[in-house]
């Protein structure tokens, strides 16, 4: 009999014991997996969101940091407006080489002159902008004309329509952009022009009509000149421009960034606790099952089986234990965490990217090792005891 | 074996009741029509045909519960393939659920058919695999 036939048989005659190793496994890998792949996730999600905003700083309406933020990261529409003059003064500020205006607005709620509820619109200056338009060149060849538009990775054309109506205008959708993970996926992107045109047909089209208070815009995008640094730049608008709130691209999200540290916290605190019982319930479990096997290893020894095999087929139950129990938790958590992801993103409340494949292979390698050791380990000292017994007292007791 | 037939059954139960609880219709939404009139979203019609496969879903696992011959049981595992397969497609293909990732239908009642079917075809492979002793061995 060679010792994986051996540790099979161990594993069938102990069912309990098994299910209890195999559970405790499940349990431990899957819930190690889920958080690593959600902090990942939230992690990779904001720093794809600020590289999309593609700009050094984002200058907001004091006060309104947070709203627009949040407006960004989780598609809470925001309405915030300050004067078009902040535009020059911004412009003027040493350091900025260019800043281009943005107005956000939002479709209605459950309208049927809009074909998505509370769709988060960012219109922008195609003379001044410098974050969508190169992506525009790269993949349209072109800018966008009047009526048309580009969306994030979830924004689509509903079932059965040719173009997506908001405030009872139809836009024409002339591509999507790589997703994110954040409300950014399902903003749509518009020029000014467009959004002034819907604006004014809004009152004839809409059951709402879509306000955009004269002379009026909601952040403005700094592109930091070369040599510049976005920190100083930053500091100069806010002594010299009053009324607005410069936030450094480093610095964008902070609340986020705070929620997913607490979050990552929470989940290592539960983490640490539930690998702690975990690896403590399966190494008495495997004590449990050293001491029933006194006799057993005793007359495996007087046959002459040496000290390392006895050791070794312990190790290897403990590692068919581990390998099957951590093989399904590592395929349901990653299943759960893929199916699951939007629920996840409202019930957690940051923005969530699912890792690249590489990432997730990586992550799931680790989690594997992390299982066969730790169970290795829990198993070793139980294990290393019943090896180092004298048979003849073994078989007596 | 019998754990992994009384997990088909616990599988069936919920594909038939998840939908009941997350479709749109649960929540009170539904598609207007110029006339005023209101029809049922089509995450709600997923959710029927659900429940019409939870039943012979059940059936299976709870017939495997008592089989004891390896033909039978590998046989109802085939067929659970089967229809666990068809639970995946009814809201992914099939009829599907609403688009919007904000309606509780496509946030929470897809996936958790697609899991609870993949469950249903993962349970049935191992009768199908290991379909156990014969019944005069295991006597």
């Amino acid at each position: 009999m060679n010792l994986w036939r051996l540790a099979r048989r161990n594993i069938a005659g102990s069912s309990f014991r098994s299910w209890v190793v195999f559970g405790c496994t499940l349990v431990v890998t899957g819930l190690a997996l889920s958080t690593i792949l959600l902090i990942n996730g939230a992690q990779q999600s904001l720093q794809l969101a600020v590289r999309r905003l593609g700009a050094d700083l984002m200058v907001v309406p004091q006060g309104t940091e947070t709203r627009v933020e949040t407006a960004l990261l989780m598609g809470t529409p925001v309405q915030v407006w300050m004067p078009d003059t902040k535009v020059a003064e911004i412009a003027t500020v040493p350091g900025v080489a260019q800043a281009s205006p943005q107005l956000f607005l939002s479709s209605l709620k459950g309208a049927a002159c809009c074909s998505a509820s509370e769709m988060f619109m960012v219109a922008y200056d195609p003379q001044t902008d410098f974050t969508v338009t190169p992506w525009l060149k790269n993949n349209l060849g072109r800018g966008l004309k009047l009526g048309e538009s580009i969306g994030g990775t979830s924004v689509f054309i509903p079932e059965g329509e040719q173009n997506i109506k908001l405030y009872g205008y139809y836009l024409t959708l002339r591509g999507n952009l790589e997703p994110t993970g954040t409300n950014l996926d399902q903003t749509m992107f518009l020029t000014w022009e467009t959004a002034e045109d819907m604006a004014h047909k809004s009152y004839t089209q809409a059951e709402k009509p879509l306000i955009i208070p004269d002379n009026s815009i909601s952040a403005l995008l700094v592109k930091v000149a070369p040599g510049a640094k976005a920190h100083d730049v930053a500091e100069h608008i806010l002594t010299d421009v009053p009324g607005v709130t410069p936030i450094e691209s480093t610095n964008m999200f902070q609340t986020y960034r705070q929620q997913i540290t607490g979050l990552l916290r929470a989940m290592t605190l539960l983490l640490s606790v539930t690998v702690i019982l975990s690896l403590a319930l399966i190494s008495f479990i495997f004590a449990m099952a050293a001491n029933e096997r006194r006799r057993e290893m005793g007359v495996l020894r007087a046959l002459g089986a040496t000290r390392g095999l006895v050791l070794r087929s312990l190790l290897a139950e403990a590692g068919l234990l581990a390998l099957a129990g951590a093989l399904p938790g590592i395929l349901l958590s990653v299943f759960c965490v893929l199916l699951f992801r939007t629920l996840l993103i409202r019930i957690l409340g940051v923005p969530f990217l699912v890792p690249s494949a590489g990432d997730v292979i990586v992550l799931v390698v680790g989690t594997l090792v992390m299982a066969l050791v730790g169970v290795g380990l829990a198993a070793l000292l139980p294990a290393w005891r019943i090896s180092r017994l004298d048979p003849s007292i073994a078989m007596r007791e | 074996m019998k754990v992994v037939a009384v997990l088909i059954v616990v599988a069936a139960l919920l594909i038939g009741a998840i939908p009941l609880f997350t479709d749109c219709e649960s929540q009170g939404r539904a598609i207007k029509l110029p006339d005023g009139r209101l029809i049922a979203m089509k995450c709600h019609w997923t959710g029927r045909a659900e429940l019409a496969l939870a039943l012979p879903i059940a059936a299976v696992g709870g017939l495997l519960a008592f089989s004891r011959r390896r033909e039978l049981r590998r046989n109802l595992g085939a067929l659970g393939i089967v229809l666990g397969a068809v639970a995946i497609l009814v809201p992914v293909a099939l009829i599907g659920v609403c688009a919007s990732s904000d309606m509780l239908c496509n946030s929470v009642m897809q996936p958790a058919l697609i899991l609870l079917g993949t469950l249903v075809v993962a349970f049935s492979l191992v009768n199908v695999a290991w379909p156990g002793q014969p019944m005069e061995q295991a006597a």
